[in-house]
């Protein structure tokens, strides 16, 4: 009991660490990616740490008082850091249970809503503006997401997020899983605030949106959770899509789901540096149909395709 | 210069408009103008070849500015406020008129009582006239009657009442005090919200205060307050520099086109004096202005997908303009304002080496410029982006008289270039490039098919440019009393300069009118019914540069009582701002 108490302890400070710790070298390395496609030098790859550092250090001015401003940001970061711990990073997700996948669905739209509560509590129309994108965002990504997990969960017959990814490993992929690991794909864009969705940020239209108000440590708080949502959501697709091979060793099996979730990571950000943004009604009607083809896969999973 | 089609100026304008050359067309429009104003015609005559200057009485002015807007499809340029109370007379106003098929520029004077400074106002006819009447009321001290905006256009807002900066007693140096005034804003739409664009932005480098009515992403209406970078360079212009100077300042006019500025100066004060330019220092002022075109529409095809969130177009497009900025340097001593110009000619010739070198330059930004295109047009999230955004129909563009790449993209076929042929053009004419959707990706191939087409007449022009000397020796003093109108085709569209000699070697008044000045005016129907994320790229594809259309005056105020805010007075300051949604 106390050994199975401690191991699921120590895979929480795990995925946390991975999460907190990793994603500004991966977001340092997507950086050093843009550069290279825009023929500049580019920032080291530990700038990512250095930004945190000094953001961290700086005051904490606030535009407006009220407890909602002040914990928004710690409030997304923490939720980005739960997700973590439902999320398997080569090995079962630390806090996984029969049904977790519906509580990951939650968990992942968390960090959105806070975002949200935190820009709509800065009283300043810009993160009004954004913050009501990120809303509409969430609610045509989120559903995407969610189908392609439950067609997950339809194959393997169980609603455990660490379940699937084993069933997926010893059994391959087909048809219906590869349609909706697509659509998670395609739904990580989004969630990572990449190009053609960054549209909540839009620097050029709406200033950073939800972040304008932002500075010092909050918006340290806020660029990190961002950073590590992104590395997060990738690892889930990579380990319940993509989980092969599994070689049983647990520093392996990260070290070969980090690998992968790169891979994905530079994907999302080669489609990043070649797109513009799109304007936020062109992105719904992108994943309304992201979401019909998730439907699709989830009808080929149901014939047991 | 050789035919070329000319598609129909659309509707409203009568059949029977002047398409022929400046001296029958000049011949056919004073006709026009005695038959409509009788004995209300003062004065018809001819100070250039290309220019009709007629003189209209007061009651005149609004049928005669009809007849030559509506009958003789004149387009409208600019007014030009005068305080000729120093020549015996009272004030002028003089609004230009370019007909652009006969190659002929009118100017429609109309004395002013010194006594009651009063004109009826254009802009009821000629809405391409509003911001142009609103400036010689805030100059001059002209009041146009009937005018629907009457606002403060471009002094400060707690600059005093009665105070004219243009009229010629008051000093260029002068400060008088602050009068403590509020700008004054347009009431949003019941049901709208504003969201206020500037007065500093992100993608709009300059300050410019634009306050969308919005409800939830769709605007409602909008509302500009501009004119916040008034660097006195006319009243300079008309005080302080002599002719030998003017073209420099002139170039600082903007840090873009600033040779088209230099030009458009000297060319207007050549004319003035009847001054012949040699052929070389023509072909070497072509060769300048093109360069300039082909980096300002590289900066723009990089700002333009900036906006948009597209960096790799931006920082490619940029890379592709670096040699052209090189080859500047290499030409001139400088990247940018060049300081070649001068009256009469240029200060810097063109040796046979930096010819070549101009032409190995060309043929690698030319080939990446094509693959850039080939990118670009395929790019179907771009196009999505810029297909059917910021629509500016052709009735709207012709009737807010926008010009360059907006007016070409909106099916307006008009260039400087060709309507008044200048420099070499006349040898070496350039391809009227024509779009019809009026949309912002309209404005992109316009844009890209004269990037091209600037190679092509750089080439030209290193071809057939003449052996000789650079600059026209000038023996005798300028006269004064003597009119020049000059246009040149900047990348953003038409700059106008007017120039009146005065004495002692100087400018009498001197009036320069940036293309951003009309195309920025037809912003509001653009946006109308778009959403808050067009707005940036529509007006980014204008190609705006606010600091050319607000170069008129600036005296700077500084307000008697400074006050020095503690940090929790300012931090209390801007959340109260705040919390209000940015609205003062």
């Amino acid at each position: 009991m106390t050994t199975g108490a401690l191991q699921v302890l120590g895979l929480c400070a795990l995925n946390v660490l991975v999460a907190g710790l990793l994603s500004p070298l991966f977001e340092g390395m997507l950086r050093k990616l843009r550069a290279i496609v825009h023929s500049r030098m580019g920032p080291p790859l530990t700038q990512p740490y250095l930004d945190l550092l000094k953001l961290l250090g700086k005051e904490d001015l606030r535009t407006t008082g009220g407890v909602l401003s002040a914990l928004g940001p710690a409030m997304t970061l923490g939720s980005v850091l739960v997700l973590a711990m439902l999320v398997p990073m080569g090995a079962p997700p630390p806090l996984g249970f029969a049904g977790d996948v519906i509580v990951l669905v939650y968990v992942a739209g968390m960090g959105a809503v806070f975002l949200m509560l935190t820009a709509f509590a800065s009283g300043s129309p810009y993160a009004f503006v954004g913050g009501s994108r990120e809303m509409m965002l969430l609610l045509a990504v989120e559903p995407a997401m969610a189908i392609a997990l439950v067609v997950g969960a339809v194959k393997a017959g169980t609603l455990a997020t660490g379940a699937i990814a084993a069933w997926q490993a010893a059994n391959g992929p087909s048809l219906s899983t590869i349609l909706a690991g697509l659509a998670l794909f395609l739904a990580l864009q989004a969630q990572a605030g990449k190009l053609p969705f960054d549209i909540a940020e839009a620097d050029q239209e709406v200033m950073g949106g939800p972040l304008v108000e932002l500075s010092g440590p909050r918006l340290a708080l806020v660029r990190w959770a961002l950073w590590a949502r992104q590395l997060v959501v990738a690892c889930l697709l990579v380990e319940v899509f993509a989980p092969w091979p599994r070689l049983g060793l647990l520093p392996l099996d990260l070290a070969l789901t980090l690998v992968k979730a790169l891979v994905v990571l530079v994907l999302v950000a080669v489609i990043d540096v070649v797109n513009p943004r799109l304007r936020v009604d062109q992105a719904l009607r992108y994943y309304l149909r992201v979401g019909f083809s998730a439907l699709a896969a989830l009808a080929f999973a149901v014939i047991g395709m | 210069m050789g035919p070329r089609k000319r598609p129909s100026r659309g509707p409203g304008r009568s059949p029977g408009k002047i398409m022929d050359q400046p001296d029958a067309a000049a011949a056919r429009l004073t006709d026009l103008l005695r038959e409509r104003l009788g004995a209300l015609l003062l004065v018809a005559e001819r100070p250039q070849p290309d220019t009709l200057r007629c003189e209209v009485a007061p009651a005149g002015v609004r049928a005669a500015a009809g007849a030559l807007a509506w009958d003789a499809g004149a387009r409208f340029l600019i007014t030009v406020g005068l305080d000729v109370r120093a020549l015996g007379r009272g004030f002028a106003i003089a609004h230009l008129f370019s007909l652009d098929a006969a190659h002929l520029f009118v100017s429609l004077e109309i004395p002013v009582d010194a006594a009651d400074a009063r004109i009826d106002a254009i802009t009821p006819l000629i809405p391409a006239a509003d911001w142009a009447e609103r400036e010689f009321r805030d100059a001059i001290g002209v009041e146009p009657d009937g005018h629907p905006d009457p606002r403060r256009l471009m002094l400060p807002d707690d600059w005093p009442d009665g105070i004219y900066p243009l009229r010629r007693d008051f000093r260029y140096n002068a400060r008088p005090p602050a009068a403590g005034g509020r700008p004054v804003l347009a009431d949003a739409p019941p049901g709208a919200s504003v969201l206020p664009m500037g007065p500093f932005f992100p993608t709009l480098e300059e300050p410019s205060y634009w306050r969308l009515f919005v409800e939830g992403e769709r605007i409602v209406g909008c509302d500009y307050r501009g004119f916040y970078n008034h660097r006195a360079i006319e009243k300079l212009g008309e005080t302080v520099l002599g002719y030998d100077k003017l073209p420099f300042v002139a170039e600082r006019i903007c840090g873009i086109c600033g040779f088209i500025h230099s030009t458009c100066a000297c060319q207007a004060i050549e004319k003035a004096a009847g001054i012949d330019v040699p052929a070389r220092a023509r072909y070497i002022r072509t060769i300048m202005l093109e360069l300039e075109r082909v980096h300002s529409h590289l900066l723009w095809l990089g700002i333009a997908a900036h906006i948009i969130g597209f960096e790799t177009l931006l920082m490619q497009s940029w890379r592709i303009r670096e040699p052209i900025m090189w080859l500047s340097e290499a030409i001139s001593g400088n990247r940018k304002t060049y300081g070649m110009n001068c009256v009469g000619g240029l200060r810097r010739d063109i040796s046979p080496e930096t010819a070549g070198k101009i032409r190995e330059t060309l043929d690698p930004v030319e080939r990446e410029m094509r693959a850039v295109r080939k990118a670009v047009v395929g790019d179907t999230t771009l196009l999505a982006r810029t297909k059917g955004v910021g629509v500016l129909t052709k009735e709207w563009a012709e009737r807010i008289a926008v010009v360059g790449p907006p007016a070409r993209a909106s099916g307006v076929a008009i260039d400087a270039r060709l309507d008044h042929p200048y420099a070499a053009y006349p040898e070496i004419p350039p391809r009227l490039c024509v779009q019809q959707d009026g949309d912002v990706w309209a404005r992109v191939v316009v844009r890209l098919d004269e990037l091209e087409d600037s190679i092509r007449l750089i080439r030209g022009a290193l071809d057939g440019m003449p052996d000789g000397p650079i600059r026209a020796e000038i023996t005798e003093p300028i006269p004064a009393g003597r009119l020049g109108i000059s246009v040149v085709e900047a990348p953003r569209g038409e700059a106008v300069h007017f120039v009146l000699t005065g004495d002692d070697n100087r400018a009498y008044r001197w009036r320069v009118r940036a293309p951003t000045y009309p195309n920025l005016q037809a912003v509001p129907s653009m946006i109308a019914g778009e959403t808050i994320a067009d707005v940036p790229i529509t007006v980014g594809s204008l190609d705006p540069c606010f600091s050319c259309t607000e170069r008129l005056e600036a005296v700077d105020v500084r307000s008697a009582a400074m006050r020095v805010y503690s940090r929790d007075e300012l931090l209390a300051l801007s959340r109260r701002r705040g919390s209000q949604g940015g609205e003062r």
